[in-house]
């Protein structure tokens, strides 16, 4: 899903990295508020995770697979401004230490895999949990999914609109929102589902571990003190 | 030069990449910024077609045929987008295989630190869905139906998390041991 460098234009992506730049600055600040001392270290972790799990590979029908988005599960798990933190560091570790991705994408995919992804999974998560939580789960992340691929096809959909020669023709990403949208979007829709399984197995084994109200800036533990992070094992024994 | 200020210029070049829609500038400086590269300019080259010709490709393809359809196809364009592409993600290569981002991150400790924890962290992690996806292969001689993947895809994340939970613990009291957190004044 992440847009590769050179098909985005500055009219774009740097009106992007000043929101971004907000975005992460007050992230920063949530984060510290919420871990205290262990903001580094947990945000480094939590980054080599988000890259670890795009490394697994979603199984979709007829033996194909897809690399799993994760951050749905992360933000449930974990937050939403501890979710966008870890994403954009994992993009920016990406671009510049093994130059996938890119720097004039990044902030544009942050934001939407990032930080809207995080944050459509984790408001649809409150909306449903109290009535059936597993679907709650599953719903969380087939949207983070959605509302992140709904957003990159808007913005490459957008982008012959704002950055054309005058006789029309395009210098970035060539197609409308007429071919970016079904073409981005529905294929994630069924991305949605697989990520969605995942998410619900994974979601489970979470609970079992004790792992649900652990983190201060998760839904679950909005206002957990940073000590609560120790595995709850390490705690009683 | 020292690897910030490397940086700067890799940024400071990417956004002219985008401001400049000359095909004939992107394509020059393309040209010099391969020869400059010295002798990993054709492995820097290769990394660079294999990186970008998937989704150059679709959307050449694509655009070829609705512009076609359309009687608006411009071989300008498609010159000018794959030519800025080439050259973006070039010298995206080029910066990588020359410069330390650790040493060019060296102005802020913090970001320092987070970005050589991450780095560390997700090599052990990577390694670690390596051995499960190579475990998986060599213990399903058939291929595996779509649930027998999906529970291992859902094993591997679980574990993943076990272990990243653990190594961030790990890691704080490892930090504070060693008086990371104590106040320097």
């Amino acid at each position: 899903m992440h847009i590769p460098d050179g098909f985005i234009s500055p009219q774009t992506y740097l009106p992007a990295y000043a929101v971004a730049g907000c975005a992460w600055v007050y992230a920063a600040q949530r984060v510290r508020q919420a871990l205290g001392d262990e903001t580094v270290p947990r945000l480094a972790v939590l980054t080599a995770l988000v890259y670890a799990l795009s490394l697994v590979m979603l199984p979709l029908p007829g033996g194909t697979s897809a690399h799993v988005l994760g951050v749905g599960l992360l933000a449930l798990l974990f937050g939403v401004w501890t979710a966008f933190l870890a994403y954009s560091l994992v993009l920016a570790l990406q671009a510049l230490l093994f130059g996938a991705g890119g720097l004039t994408a990044l902030p544009i995919n942050a934001l939407a895999m990032g930080l809207a992804g995080a944050a459509a999974a984790v408001g649809v998560y409150r909306l449903l949990a109290p009535r059936h939580e597993t679907a709650a789960v599953a719903l969380a992340a087939w949207g983070s999914v959605t509302v992140a691929a709904l957003l990159i096809a808007l913005v490459l959909g957008v982008q012959p609109l704002i950055a054309s020669a005058p006789d029309g023709t395009p210098r970035f990403f060539p197609f409308g929102l007429a071919i970016t949208l079904p073409a981005v979007v529905l294929p994630h829709l069924l991305l949605g589902v697989a990520e969605a399984a995942l998410t619900v197995l994974v979601w489970r084994y979470a609970k079992t571990r004790g792992w649900l109200a652990r983190s201060g800036d998760s839904p679950h533990a909005p206002h957990a003190p940073a000590a609560q992070s120790v595995p709850n094992e390490e705690r009683q024994g | 030069m020292s690897a910030r200020v490397w940086l700067l210029i890799y940024a400071a070049a990417l956004l002219a990449a985008t401001l400049v829609h000359d095909p004939y500038w992107l394509g020059g400086t393309l040209l010099v910024a391969v020869i400059a590269s010295g002798r990993d300019r054709w492995r820097l080259v290769r990394r660079t077609v294999c990186a970008v010709v998937m989704f150059n490709g679709v959307v050449s393809l694509g655009y070829a045929l609705v512009a076609g359809l359309r009687g608006e196809f411009s071989p300008a364009y498609l010159l000018l987008i794959n030519l800025r592409v080439l050259l973006m993600v070039y010298l995206g290569f080029w910066f990588v295989s020359r410069v330390n981002l650790l040493q060019a991150l060296a102005f802020s400790p913090t970001l320092s630190f987070l970005a050589t924890l991450a780095c560390g962290q997700g090599l052990a992690l990577k390694r670690m869905v390596d051995d499960y996806q190579q475990a998986f292969r060599s213990r399903n001689l058939e291929p595996p139906d779509m649930r027998t993947r999906l529970r291992h895809a859902a094993t591997q994340g679980a574990d993943l998390l076990d272990k990243a939970l653990h190594g961030a613990t790990e890691t704080t009291q490892a930090m504070r041991s060693r008086g990371f957190f104590d106040d320097p004044a």
